[in-house]
């Protein structure tokens, strides 16, 4: 009995894996050029490596704004080499995410500052898309928040609670 | 050549053992997880937005990033395909081992396969330092930081907190009962050699700092400093193995009433770290890809 019932299992569970799952859909092709293109050419960043190494990881957090301010509960979620990110939260929900990146390697993560037509504390502060509010410190870092629910306005009060200037000396 | 990103991602199953049993734990954690498995529909999951250039840029630079080793991603996602590819393996010798107590005709098997619920607390133990040093490899903490994973850990969300679900579950409290955390403790405390051998060690061990005995010392902390969070998870949510049991035969036809059979069963035929470790990885990249744009 107990022999048929570990083969019985071992059975369902194998049917379960094949006849019992519909089939995958196709998948888009609309990924496959920018694929070839990172395969084929070493990646933007190493290409352009080479006077100025990234900030090393560690070294951005102490930029973001203070836990607890505006209300927030900010929990730093990555530190890496060039970048370092956190999220806020108010009541236990996530408010937005808040970035400092690197963009010493990225040009057109720089270039796009051209077009600011706002100011914070000096520097060149505007959007991208709809959720996000950015600025660029020392033509370098790119201090940023994403927020689905905040609008520029709230973006831009958060962006002045990181210590800009700290980053920009 | 490396996978590239999106290839990663949409190789997933949309359908699979894996889902199904997902699906069936989500009563666990209601809402948090989806099944993405389609690049496109994650970049705009992170982001919520909808110009189709821009999401263009934050998938291609995602891809960029993913694509150069240093960053670490690639090595996130071997550790969570090691997991389950070593622990599948490892549901092999659980098998064997009760099979070896329930007949005779197999009875040698006992001698030769260690005792499963040992091997299964072992197993769940270095599994959650695998989902250690995963996290470290991903966001970038030091793999001994066990104090900076425990703070995260209470901030998991999604693919994440399913995994972590799926984990107590499956891994714990199923075959090892409410006092998993007792049974994982005192598993790890047994000779050094069970833990050297056991496979999926083998694979984590890689990324932790130290030496076997330094490395044990790793894994048991990991466990006793998240024990807090872990347990009130499981009272929280209420896991429970009859209510796991039930739940999982609503959605896959399981013969074996026997729970570590059941948990053995489930062990060799799902790759949960796997899956949504991936996941995870993938929208982790695409967020940072969303701020560096």
């Amino acid at each position: 009995m107990s022999s048929r019932r570990i083969l019985v299992c071992a059975l369902l569970l194998c049917t379960a894996l094949t006849g019992g799952c519909k089939k995958d859909e196709p998948k888009s092709t609309r990924w496959d050029d920018a694929a070839a293109a990172v395969a084929s050419a070493p990646p933007a960043d190493v290409d352009a490596a080479g006077a100025v190494p990234l900030s090393p990881a560690g070294t951005l957090n102490k930029f973001f704004p203070k836990d607890g301010e505006g209300g927030y509960k900010r929990i730093f979620a990555a530190d890496k080499e060039g970048y370092a990110e956190a999220k806020l939260q108010k009541d236990g929900k996530e408010v937005a995410v808040l970035s400092i990146s690197d963009a010493e390697r990225l040009a057109y993560a720089k270039a796009k500052f051209d077009g600011a037509t706002e100011k914070l504390e000096g520097y060149p502060l505007m959007t991208v898309g709809k959720n996000q509010s950015t600025v660029l410190v020392k033509n370098r870092y790119q201090v940023k928040v994403s927020s689905p629910t905040l609008e520029h306005e709230a973006r831009k009060a958060i962006l002045a609670t990181f210590d800009l200037k700290g980053l920009g000396t | 050549m490396t996978e590239s990103l999106h290839a990663v991602l949409e190789a997933l199953p949309q359908s699979s053992l894996t889902t199904h049993i997902l699906g069936a734990l989500d009563y666990i954690v209601p809402g948090e997880w989806r099944n993405i498995t389609n690049f496109e529909e994650l970049v705009k999951d992170v982001t919520g937005e909808t110009n189709d250039a821009l999401i263009q840029q934050v998938g291609e630079r995602a891809m960029q990033l993913y694509a150069d080793e240093s960053n670490g991603y690639q090595r996130a996602v071997s550790v969570y395909r090691g997991i389950d590819s070593a622990s599948t393996v490892a549901g092999v010798a659980a098998m064997a081992n009760l099979a070896g107590q329930r007949f005779e005709i197999l009875s040698f098997l006992t001698d030769v396969t260690p005792k499963a619920d040992t091997t299964q607390a072992i197993d769940a133990g270095i599994k959650f330092a695998g989902e250690l040093v995963a996290f470290a490899l991903t966001n970038g903490i030091p793999g001994d930081s066990v104090g900076d994973f425990v703070s995260a850990l209470a901030n998991y969300g999604k693919e994440e907190k399913m995994r972590l679900a799926a984990w107590l579950a499956i891994d714990c409290v199923l075959p090892l009962g409410p006092d998993f955390i007792q049974k994982i403790l005192e598993a790890l405390d047994g000779p050094l050699e069970d833990i050297e051998n056991n496979r999926v060690f083998k694979f984590v061990s890689a990324h932790l700092p130290g030496g076997l005995a330094e490395q044990r010392d790793t894994i048991k902390r990991n466990v006793e400093e998240s024990r807090g969070h872990l347990e009130s998870m499981v009272a929280g949510h209420g896991i429970t193995q009859e209510g796991v049991m039930e739940k999982v035969k609503e959605y896959v036809a399981i013969a074996d009433d026997k729970l570590d059979l059941v948990a053995a069963a489930l062990d060799l035929g799902t790759n949960t770290f796997e899956h949504t470790g991936i996941q995870t990885v993938a929208r982790r990249v695409v967020q940072r890809a969303y701020s560096e744009i």
